[in-house]
């Protein structure tokens, strides 16, 4: 029944997915500025015949609906397009940069969930103590603090001045891997390549606090929240008369409650993490989607801006079907 | 219980699913340009240089990008037929001699013995090869078949012909004096390996005959070289030669300014480029690092539009010339390392007026002169005042300037102008340009050719729709007797006549002053202290060939 459920949200997204793919190719289309204009840049001598071979090198001097339809019968086919800036097919530079998105995201998530559990519980159980005003202000300041400046705080503090972790990158330069999958610690391990693998995790470590700052705190706030909640109810309070432990009654009974607003947040958090990760990426040089596409959206690149968004709409689907799936499992009562 | 594994599984599937939907079909690990796979990683105190980019190359196929920053990559594993210094001179590199034989034939005596990467010797089949694809139409098949974006840099070239198998003429449509310092620009690669693997194999794994072969990398994020042993050695001129130095060169992308500069710092990386006025300090105090600079070749001004009053007036234009501090701009923004500009041209470019001296800073001249166009602080109020309102206008520039802008506003303001600063994305303001419909727009214009071709024409000189005259000119200056000069300029072969012709545009330019001639910083960038035989350069190319690692 379930898997059936799914597949119909499956399928239920192919026209969301047309949806945003005609919305993103006229707004890319409205914006101002001409990719053509931007491409020549200032050097050499630019002639009209230059300028009318590349409009139509491009498609753009088709009328807009031929543009589309040109655009959705190639998405149709799986083919994106070619990029205009790089002159490399747009599936082939997502997919090259991917990976290293996906696994920072990882990171993040897994960095944010290792603090924000024990804060969020221990804040809850704890409440009004010292160490739950401290746990929420660092929370508030995690939520506050810009990651491009948390970013390089971190690199000043932990790569320059202690040196016990690398600036930027994915790897270190002396290091050689095969790429198997395009995640580093993955692709390290397959191959058994340890000293790739130590150096990628450590290239992970920075950026993944800088990214998983925000999730971790807002995590830790929802959590506490609420399972401060759900200690005041009635089942709670049975269960301590009834003499269970602290701690089965906080683990047991009230957490898995507690966990249904705390996935369905973590959930959009995994549609930040993925999409909102320029920043991040910029500052540790980290060769991701998110650089690609701020460089393609100030060349108007249009193809690969495109392939982009529907990338960054499709994980958005996916995030909110594996939340939607793991409500099933958190509550049996709920249905998909 | 078995129910609930079950669900576990259903679960891992569809994250498994996610993941592998995600993944890119696994490319294969790419092996060396011989052939063979890549070679171990070098031991501790192997000599690897690690360079860090601004930005990332777009491609490392040289006929196919409009950017500085893949060239800077591409000139290590490619030579061309003339290579440039770190300033502006000329010298042969893959031709040993080039000879104008009428004004409009040049021709190439090509060296004999030079390899290619996979082991083939060059010949001038690859440089009609290598011209041909850039100059005639649809040459390049992947992804689609498209025209070289580089056609435009070299527009004067019509054909190229085999003479025999070391000597090539090039035919020019008209005579072209910058076709050196253009040459430049332009590398080689083989006709046989190209012709064989197509361009997707090509730029999957470059082979060119500079003194890097390409290892492995992905533009976004590193580009991994080592040393070719059988290179020919590179420009006799400009010694050392012989094979590089070093032996690996990896090229990092990180466009990030303060991470570079934390990069150099940790010592993760050697040379940087790009360095941000405000982070020079911080450098300098470092220990272990030294910091070196270029004459730039991005100039900047602040154009006004003369169509519209007051700036219709040439003494409104003069005035604002004298009222900025621009000696004050090098100093506090740029910590002395940039230069005023005397006029329209870089003092670095070629052609440059010696005799012409930057406006001086002279407010009081430039109140009066200010006055006389009817603008004065009628009131008294600090302001001034012309057609009996407050003169305000708006001046547009891009966030790239925008500390220089904020300052040259800030100056405005200080005089009694009631100026304002508004920034834009230069692909959204261009058309507003264009139309006219702008008052005042402070940007920079390249001039890495050192030769008024390239600058000249596109700024200053009447805009010419669908031509390249006038596509950067966004003050709508346009004077016949300059526009004369400037199409004279571009075809006239004897120097001492071509010299003559652009200083009588550059004093009429000087006079008529189109724009405010603001500053020209220097390219600053900076390396590890064990880096010797490093210089930059004015081009942006970074040279690995002659660096050593102490």
């Amino acid at each position: 029944m379930r898997l059936v459920k799914i597949t119909e949200r499956l399928l239920a997204a192919i026209p969301l997915m047309l949806g945003v793919a005609i919305i993103v190719f006229l707004f890319m289309r409205m914006t101002p500025g001409d990719p053509v204009d931007i491409m020549m840049g200032q050097s050499g001598a630019v002639t009209a015949g230059e300028i009318e071979r590349l409009r139509s090198e491009f498609n753009l001097d088709k009328p807009l609906h031929e543009q589309l339809l040109l655009f959705l019968g190639g998405v149709a086919r799986g083919d994106l397009g070619n990029s205009f800036q790089r002159q490399q097919p747009v599936t082939r530079l997502i997919a090259e940069r991917l990976p290293a998105t996906i696994e920072l995201a990882l990171g993040a998530l897994i960095f944010g969930l290792l603090v924000a559990f024990p804060i969020g519980v221990i804040s809850a159980v704890k409440q009004n103590s010292a160490i739950d005003r401290l746990s929420m202000a660092g929370a508030f300041l995690g939520i506050s603090m810009p990651s491009f400046w948390l970013g390089i705080l971190l690199i000043m503090l932990f790569s320059v001045n202690l040196k016990w972790l690398p600036v930027q990158g994915r790897i270190g330069s002396d290091i050689q891997l095969q790429v198997v999958t395009g995640f580093y610690t993955i692709d390290s391990i397959l191959t058994g390549n340890w000293p790739a693998f130590i150096s990628s995790l450590r290239h992970l470590i920075l950026p993944s606090i800088t990214l998983g700052a925000a999730v971790a705190a807002i995590i830790a706030r929802v959590l506490r929240s609420s399972l401060l909640e759900i200690l005041r109810s009635d089942y709670v309070k049975l269960a301590r008369a009834k003499g269970a432990s602290e701690t089965r009654t906080v683990m047991k009974h009230a957490l898995r409650n507690a966990m249904i607003p705390t996935v369905t947040v973590l959930g959009l958090q995994v549609g930040v993490l993925l999409g909102g990760n320029m920043i991040v990426e910029a500052v540790f040089g980290w060769p991701g989607l998110g650089r690609l596409v701020v460089d393609a959206i100030f060349n108007r690149d249009f193809p690969l801006v495109q392939g982009a968004v529907m990338v960054y709409a499709l994980t958005f689907i996916l995030a909110n079907l594996i939340v939607d799936v793991l409500y099933t499992y958190l509550n049996p009562k709920i249905e998909m | 219980m078995s129910n609930r594994i079950s669900r576990l599984f259903a679960l891992l599937l569809v994250m498994g699913l996610l993941v592998a939907a995600c993944a890119p079909a696994a490319p294969a690990p790419a092996p060396a340009a011989d052939g063979s796979q890549p070679a171990e990683p070098p031991s501790a105190g192997a000599q690897t240089i690690v360079v860090a980019l601004t930005g990332a190359p777009t491609t490392l196929d040289p006929a196919d990008h409009r950017s500085r920053l893949s060239e800077t990559v591409i000139r290590n594993m490619f030579d061309g037929l003339v290579t440039r210094d770190t300033t502006n001179g000329v010298h042969l590199e893959l031709a040993e001699s080039a000879e104008l034989i009428d004004p409009q034939t040049w021709e190439f005596k090509l060296r004999q013995g030079v390899k290619f990467h996979d082991g083939s010797e060059m010949t001038a089949d690859d440089v009609v090869f290598t011209f041909n694809r850039i100059i005639q139409e649809n040459m390049i098949e992947y992804p689609e078949p498209h025209t070289s974006p580089r056609k435009g840099l070299i527009a004067p070239l019509a054909s190229v012909e085999k003479v025999d198998d070391y000597t090539v003429r090039f035919n020019l449509s008209a005579p072209w004096p910058p076709a050196m310092q253009l040459f430049v620009h332009q590398q080689i690669v083989p006709k046989a390996y190209l012709e064989a693997v197509g361009t997707q194999g090509f730029v999957e794994r470059p082979v060119g005959a500079g003194p890097f072969k390409f290892v492995e990398g992905q533009l976004d994020d590193q580009i991994v070289m080592e040393r070719f042993d059988e290179y020919w050695g590179g420009a006799p001129t400009l010694p050392p030669v012989g094979p590089a130095c070093v032996a690996r060169a990896i090229f990092r992308v990180i466009p990030e300014a303060s991470t570079r500069v934390a990069a150099l710092l940790a010592g993760e990386v050697h040379i940087i480029q790009g360095v941000p006025p405000e982070l020079i300090g911080t450098l300098e105090a470092a220990e272990g690092v030294v910091v070196k600079t270029a004459a730039g070749t991005q100039p900047k001004w602040m154009e006004m539009n003369v169509n519209q009053p007051p700036f219709d007036n040439k003494i409104v234009r003069q005035a604002l010339n004298h009222l900025i501090d621009k000696e004050l701009l090098v100093e506090a923004l740029y910590d002395g390392r940039a230069v005023v500009l005397p006029g329209v041209l870089s003092p670095y470019n070629s052609f440059a007026d010696d005799s012409l001296t930057p406006y001086a800073y002279d407010p009081e001249t430039a109140l009066s002169m200010l006055a006389e166009a009817g603008i004065v602080d009628s009131d008294g109020d600090g302001r001034l005042e012309w057609n009996g309102a407050p003169w305000s206008f708006v001046v547009d520039s891009l966030d790239e300037h925008r500390t220089l802008a904020e300052a040259v506003v800030a100056q405005l303001q200080g005089a009694g102008i009631d100026a304002s600063l508004r920034l834009w994305e230069y692909s959204v303001v261009k058309p507003l340009l264009d139309a006219g419909e702008r008052t005042a727009y402070l940007d920079d214009w390249g001039d890495s050719a050192f030769d008024p071709v390239g600058h000249m024409e596109a700024k200053w000189h009447g805009v010419e729709a669908g031509s390249p005259y006038g596509r950067g000119n966004f003050s709508g200056y346009n004077n016949p007797r300059v526009n004369e000069l400037i199409k004279a300029g571009e075809t006239e072969t004897d120097e001492a006549r071509r010299r003559a012709i652009y200083n009588e545009a550059q004093a009429i330019l000087y006079d008529d002053a189109p724009a405010i001639f603001l500053i020209l910083p220097e390219e600053v960038e900076a390396s590890r202290a064990n880096v010797t035989n490093w210089e930059p350069a004015s081009d942006s190319r970074i040279n690995l060939h002659d660096v050593c690692l102490e």
